[in-house]
């Protein structure tokens, strides 16, 4: 059965073509055809089982919110125009800058194929590329990604550099090797302005890092969360997931997240895409959608999660994730809901018009969201009024914040969902480019916006 | 020392211009969103004017407005 049209790319020339989403029992295919390579469908959507229906989740209506300072002019069309152009339909929730090509794991799963040895970028460089960001996207939030930010040294300068800029949260994405290893590291990350960090977490155990980074790793990233926690600094742990390797572990993760303490602020998941480096053919990917997701949260979590409790975001496109905020019991367990988190405010943000959602207002929620959520949790609040017991009775470390993300590759990408993508990678030139196409690459390793020679990042 | 939450101009002294009188503080509640705040704030005592000082609008007030938004 039809359900929609869209656009995607060919998978084998990333030309533009036609794409349809179809019905098949419980599962929704993307399926598109190239006049030149053929016809090629991917499963986006698995909702049997009680999970939210494709139908029903991609529902919402959005108002769009266009750059206020396009950085390039419609002339191919979406979405080879990106930097972004005029007709991008979603503001920045969350800037990325790779800070460097250098990665000290190299796994066999990498979204960017880190590892390769370039340059690092210079100072003055990783100025330029704030600047634009600032420019383009204000007081966004700020994620210091690569490569393996903490392979360079300068890496507490950068931070302060992003700090200085008025990044509403600064954040850095890491495998955590060199804060689990290096005493006093992360206190250092913490002095420099660091707010919270996007931590590679791939299971609780070592039959989840063996095949997705090519080592054990447990027992470093155990002393990495640790050190954030004497630090004082926000972990949100980061979990891409691999059907048939770690699908099993996601309410083993979220026991594991929540009896951290409350500087561990979240779990999120990055079900695996194809693109960059992966050891599978594209085609025959181990892919886990959303609802799927949904589905193993619900059975393995102790009756904790229900998959009702999952809201579609408002900022970046309905099929692009899930996520709810839940407070946080005494014992260590999960309390009830509190509703939208991260980038799904819907509840709150359209009131009973949960069907027309303004992205300007999503965005700036979510936003706001991230640097208050995803940050360590603080106290010294005065309590003699009534906004200070409400800020205290209801702060940020009395929650926690459960989500998903499912990232486009050249099979599922859709042209719909990149047009409303609120985060964006700084390219070194300062253009912004939705995060999955500046990763996508083709069949053969075709990158459709990364160049080689700036062609790095880290697969958590 | 009151114990009760007053939040007082930032500065200066303030009249309606409505109603040309000085504003007093006058215990308000202030509804956001289905949730309610008992504060003493400075009013116009004849229109019920009420002013927000800056420090709070974009203080405690900013913070609250964000974690009700959240949720």
């Amino acid at each position: 059965m039809l359900l929609a049209c869209t656009q995607s790319l060919c998978p084998v020339c990333l030309r533009l073509v036609d794409a349809e989403y179809r019905r098949e029992g419980d599962t929704v295919l993307l399926r598109k055809r190239c006049p030149e390579h053929g016809t090629f469908e991917v499963p986006v959507w698995r909702d049997g089982r009680g999970m939210p229906s494709f139908e029903a989740w991609r529902r919402s209506m959005r108002i769009p919110a266009y750059p206020a300072h396009p950085a390039t002019d419609v002339r191919q069309g979406c979405p080879f125009d990106c930097g972004l152009c005029p007709d991008h339909v979603q503001h920045t929730c969350t800037g990325l800058i790779e800070v460097t090509m250098r990665c000290s794991l190299g796994c066999p799963v990498c979204y960017a194929r880190s590892g390769a040895g370039s340059e690092d970028p210079s100072l003055a460089a990783l100025e330029k590329q704030m600047d634009a960001l600032s420019l383009a996207s204000g007081s966004c939030n700020v994620q210091l990604s690569g490569g393996e930010p903490t392979e360079r040294d300068d890496l507490p300068e950068i931070i302060r550099m992003a700090k200085r800029k008025g990044f509403a949260l600064v954040q850095v994405n890491t495998n955590g090797l060199r804060l689990g290893r290096e005493k006093g590291y992360a206190q250092s990350l913490k002095d420099a302005g660091l707010d919270s960090v996007y931590l590679q977490f791939d299971g609780v155990d070592d039959d989840a890092y063996l095949p997705l980074r090519g080592r054990a790793l447990l027992a470093l990233k155990q002393a990495a969360v640790d050190a954030c926690g004497r630090a004082g600094l926000g972990v949100v742990l980061v979990c891409t997931l691999v059907r048939g390797i770690n699908d099993a572990q996601t309410g083993d993760l979220l026991r594991y997240a929540l009896k951290q303490g409350s500087h561990v602020r979240g779990l999120h998941f990055q079900p695996v895409s194809s693109f960059g480096r992966f050891p599978w053919e594209m085609d025959s990917a181990p892919r886990i959608t959303l609802p799927e997701l949904m589905a193993a949260l619900e059975r393995q979590s102790g009756g904790m999660v229900k998959a009702e409790h999952f809201h579609a975001p408002s900022c970046e496109h309905p099929l692009c994730s899930f996520s709810a905020v839940y407070g946080r019991k005494a014992d260590g367990t999960l309390g009830d809901p509190l509703g939208a988190s991260c980038c799904s405010g819907g509840t709150t943000l359209a009131g009973e018009r949960a069907d027309m959602v303004d992205n300007a207002e999503g965005s700036r929620i979510s936003r706001a969201f991230t640097a208050t959520h995803w940050t360590s949790p603080h106290g010294g609040t005065s309590l003699n009024d009534a906004f200070s017991r409400f800020i205290a009775g209801s702060g940020a470390d009395r929650r926690f914040t459960l989500s998903a993300m499912a990232f486009q590759d050249a099979l599922s990408l859709d042209v719909e969902r990149v047009r409303g993508c609120c985060i964006h990678v700084v390219a070194p030139d300062g253009r912004l480019i939705p995060f999955c196409l500046y990763n996508l690459t083709s069949l053969d390793g075709f990158s459709l916006y990364r160049s080689a020679s700036a062609g790095t990042g880290d697969a958590s | 020392m009151s114990l009760e939450p007053n939040f007082t101009a930032d500065d200066g002294d303030w009249i309606c211009s409505r109603c040309g009188v000085p504003l007093e503080q006058i215990k308000v509640q202030a509804l956001y969103m289905h949730s309610a705040f008992d504060v003493i704030l400075p009013r116009c005592p004849s229109c019920g004017l009420t002013l927000i000082p800056q420090s709070l609008a974009e203080g405690k007030m900013a913070e609250v407005e964000a974690l009700l938004e959240d949720k």
